[in-house]
C-alpha cells in the first residue's frame, strides 16, 4: 500500500526522470536500481496518532468528569457585571482620608505578599542548587540519586497549602514566616528538579578537560558545570519567584499573612469597594514583577545585547592578525612552509593526488 | 619517558580498542600518530592520562605506573600530563584567564578554587601561558567571543599553566582550517623544542604530520603497525598502514 503511493508520483508525472534513464541506457553503463536507490518507505505514525488520540479522549472525559453546571454561566454574566460595578466603583471613588487608606493598606500588604514570596524563593533557591546537583544522574552515584529524587518527588507532590497548614502554622504560627517557610520548602522540590535537569544536560567536554588537567570534582563542579548552567539557573529561580507571588496570596487566605489575609477578611465584610482597589493592586504589583523578571531572565541568558552582535567580526580578525604580529618569528621556517602548502594545497589539489597516487 | 608494555584496552562492550601495545615515546620526542578513524588513536592517547583505563599490561609516565582505579593517583599523573582536545573544551561562559587557570587546579587548595582566589603566583603563570600562544590582550575576554583557532590556542595555554611533562593532543585540527591548523601545529611545535614537552598529537593529515613530527607512529585495528622517522614514513608505508591508496584527503593540506 505505501509503496505503491510511494512510487506513482515518479511513475507518471516525471519525464525527466524517463529521460535520465533513457540517457544513462544510452551511454551504455545502464541504470540498474539497487537496494540503496529505493526511496525509503515512510516511517509510521501510529505511536504519534495514538497518543494524540488518548490525550483528546482523556480531555474530554475530564470536562465531563468535572460535572460542572454548564447552565449556570448563562447566569454569571449578571452577577459579575453586580460586582464587577461595586468594584469599579470602589477603583474610581474620590480620594478621601478613608479610601486613601485603603489604597495603602493593599499596597502594603501587597509589599508583605511579594516580601513572603521573596524569602520563600531565596529559602527554595539556597537549598535547591546541592539538591540539583545531588539529583544529576550524571554528577551522583546512583543510590545518592534515587534517594534526593525520591525525597523530591515527594515534596513536589504535596501542594504548599499542606505545607503551610500541617507543617508550617503549626510551627511558627499565624503570620508571613509561615508563609514564607511554606513557599521556601516546596519551591526546593521544582527548582532542584529543573536544576538537576540543567545540570544533565551540560556540554560533557569542558568537564573532560577541566578532568584531565587533574582538577578534583569539586573544582570541576565549580569551574565546568557551574559556568554553563549558572544562567538557566537564576532564570528557574526567577521564575519561580513569579510563581511564588500568585501563590503567597493564596497563602494569605489561610492566615499566613499578605495580600491573602485582607483579601479574605474584606470578603468576610462583603466590602466590594476595597476588594477591587485591593484586586487591582494584586494585578498590577504582579504584573510589573513579572515584567520585571521576565526581563532579567532573559538578560541572563542572552547576556547584554551590545556583546552579543561583536564576536563576529574582531574574533575573526584577530585569529591572524594577533597570530602574524605576535610569537611567529621563532617560527619563521614553519610559518613559510605552512602558508605555501596551503596555497599549494587550496589550489591544486588534483595535482596533488596525482602525485600521491603512484 | 611514556612506557606502554603489551598494553591491552578492551571497552565494556567487548570492543578491543588496544592490542599488546608496545611502545616507547622519549622525553622530548613529537610523536604524531596516523591511522584511519576508529584505529586506536585516540585510545591509545588517552590511556596515557587515564581518560580510557587500560585492562591489562603496564603503561608508565615517566616513573610512575598509570593506575586507572585510583582516582588520587590519576589526578597527580594528570597534573603533569596536559591535553588538548579536538573540542577545544573550553568553557565559553567565563574568561579566557579564568580558563586558562583551570590548569591550575591540580597545584590550588580546592577552597581556594571554589572562591575563585587564585594566588597570584599561579595568576603569573596563566598570563606567561597566554604570552607564549601570544593571545594574552584577550584574556579578559569570554571565551566564547574567540575563533577557534584562538579557542585552541587558549586550550594550548591551560596545558601549558600546568607546567606539564607531556602534552597530549587528540585530533588538535580536526575542526579548524588549514591555515589556523598550521599555527596551532606551530605552537605545539615550537612549545615541544623551547620547553623540552614530549609531545603526542594524533592528526588524519599525512602532511602536517611529516611537517611537524619527529617520529610518525601508525595504527590499525587498535595495533601498532609502523613506527619510524619522518623519512621513513613513505607514501607507500602509510598506503600500508591505510591499507589502501592515498586520496587528496589523506595528504594535504
Amino acid at each position: 500500500m505505501s509503496d505503491k503511493s510511494s512510487r506513482r508520483p515518479g511513475e507518471e508525472s516525471s519525464p525527466q526522470y524517463q529521460n535520465l534513464e533513457r540517457g544513462s541506457a544510452g551511454s551504455g553503463t545502464g541504470f540498474a536500481p539497487d537496494r540503496l536507490d529505493a526511496r525509503p518507505v515512510k516511517p509510521s505514525k501510529l505511536g504519534y496518532n495514538i497518543g494524540l488520540l488518548i490525550a483528546g479522549i482523556l480531555f474530554i472525559g475530564a470536562v465531563s468528569a468535572t460535572g460542572a453546571s454548564w447552565g449556570r454561566l448563562a447566569q454569571l454574566p449578571a452577577n459579575m457585571v453586580d460586582y464587577f460595578g461595586l468594584m469599579a466603583r470602589g477603583v474610581f471613588q474620590p480620594l478621601t482620608p478613608e479610601t486613601q487608606q485603603s489604597w495603602l493598606s493593599a499596597i502594603e500588604h501587597m509589599l508583605e505578599s511579594v516580601q513572603i514570596a521573596w524569602v520563600g524563593t531565596v529559602l527554595g533557591a539556597l537549598f535547591s542548587l546541592p539538591m540539583g546537583f545531588l539529583a544529576a544522574r550524571t554528577m551522583t552515584p546512583l543510590p545518592v540519586y534515587v534517594v534526593v529524587r525520591f525525597i523530591l518527588s515527594v515534596i513536589r507532590a504535596v501542594p504548599e497549602i499542606i505545607f503551610a497548614i500541617a507543617i508550617m502554622l503549626p510551627i511558627f504560627g499565624l503570620g508571613p514566616l509561615a508563609g514564607a517557610m511554606a513557599l521556601g520548602v516546596s519551591s526546593i522540590g521544582t527548582l532542584s528538579k529543573l536544576i538537576s535537569e540543567a545540570v544533565e544536560s551540560v556540554d560533557r567536554g569542558p568537564l573532560e578537560s577541566a578532568r584531565a588537567a587533574g582538577a578534583t570534582e569539586v573544582q570541576v563542579i565549580r569551574w565546568a558545570v557551574l559556568p554553563q548552567v549558572m544562567p538557566e539557573v537564576i532564570a528557574i529561580w526567577l521564575y519561580r519567584f513569579e510563581v511564588n507571588i500568585r501563590a503567597s496570596a493564596i497563602l494569605g487566605v489561610l492566615g499566613a499573612g499578605g495580600i491573602g489575609s485582607l483579601l479574605s477578611s474584606l470578603f468576610g465584610a462583603r466590602a466590594w469597594d476595597r476588594i477591587g482597589i485591593t484586586i487591582l493592586v494584586i494585578i498590577v504589583v504582579t504584573i510589573a514583577v513579572d515584567q520585571i523578571s521576565a526581563w532579567v531572565r532573559h538578560r541572563v541568558i542572552h547576556g547584554p545585547k551590545r556583546r552579543g552582535s561583536r564576536p563576529g567580526p574582531p574574533g575573526a580578525d584577530d585569529s591572524s592578525a594577533g597570530h602574524d604580529g605576535g610569537p611567529v618569528p621563532s617560527t619563521q621556517p614553519g610559518t613559510g612552509a605552512g602558508s605555501g602548502a596551503a596555497a599549494g594545497a587550496g589550489t591544486t589539489v588534483p595535482g596533488a593526488s596525482g602525485t600521491m597516487n603512484l | 619517558m611514556i612506557e606502554f608494555k603489551d598494553v591491552n584496552v578492551v571497552y565494556p562492550g567487548g570492543h578491543r580498542g588496544l592490542k599488546d601495545v608496545d611502545l616507547t615515546i622519549g622525553a622530548g620526542e613529537l610523536v604524531v600518530v596516523v591511522g584511519l578513524s576508529g584505529a586506536g588513536k585516540s585510545t591509545l592517547i588517552r590511556a596515557i592520562n587515564g581518560l580510557v583505563p587500560y585492562t591489562s599490561g603496564t603503561l608508565r609516565v615517566g616513573d610512575d605506573v598509570v593506575d586507572p582505579r585510583s582516582k588520587g593517583k590519576l589526578r597527580a599523573l594528570r597534573s603533569r600530563v596536559g591535553m588538548v582536545f579536538q573540542s577545544f573544551n573550553l568553557v565559553t561562559r567565563i574568561s579566557v584567564l579564568s580558563n586558562v587557570l583551570v590548569g591550575r587546579s591540580s597545584a590550588t587548595p580546592t577552597w581556594r578554587s571554589l572562591l575563585g582566589w587564585y594566588r597570584p603566583e599561579d595568576k603569573e603563570i596563566a598570563f606567561q601561558s597566554l604570552e607564549r600562544v601570544g593571545i594574552v590582550d584577550k584574556a579578559y575576554n569570554r571565551a566564547s567571543a574567540l575563533s577557534g583557532g584562538q579557542q585552541q590556542r587558549v586550550a594550548i595555554a591551560r596545558v601549558l599553566a600546568q607546567d606539564p611533562e607531556v602534552i597530549l593532543a587528540d585530533e588538535p585540527v580536526a575542526s579548524l582550517d588549514p591555515p589556523t591548523a598550521h599555527m596551532v601545529l606551530q605552537d605545539l611545535r615550537r612549545i615541544n623544542r623551547e620547553l623540552g614537552i614530549t609531545t603526542v598529537i594524533n592528526l588524519h593529515h599525512l602532511e602536517m604530520a611529516r611537517r611537524y613530527a619527529d617520529r610518525v607512529i601508525g595504527m590499525r585495528s587498535g595495533e601498532i603497525v609502523f613506527d619510524g622517522s619522518v623519512d621513513e614514513a613513505t607514501d607507500t608505508a602509510i598506503e600500508e598502514v591505510y591499507q589502501r591508496s592515498l586520496t587528496a584527503e589523506d595528504v594535504a593540506p
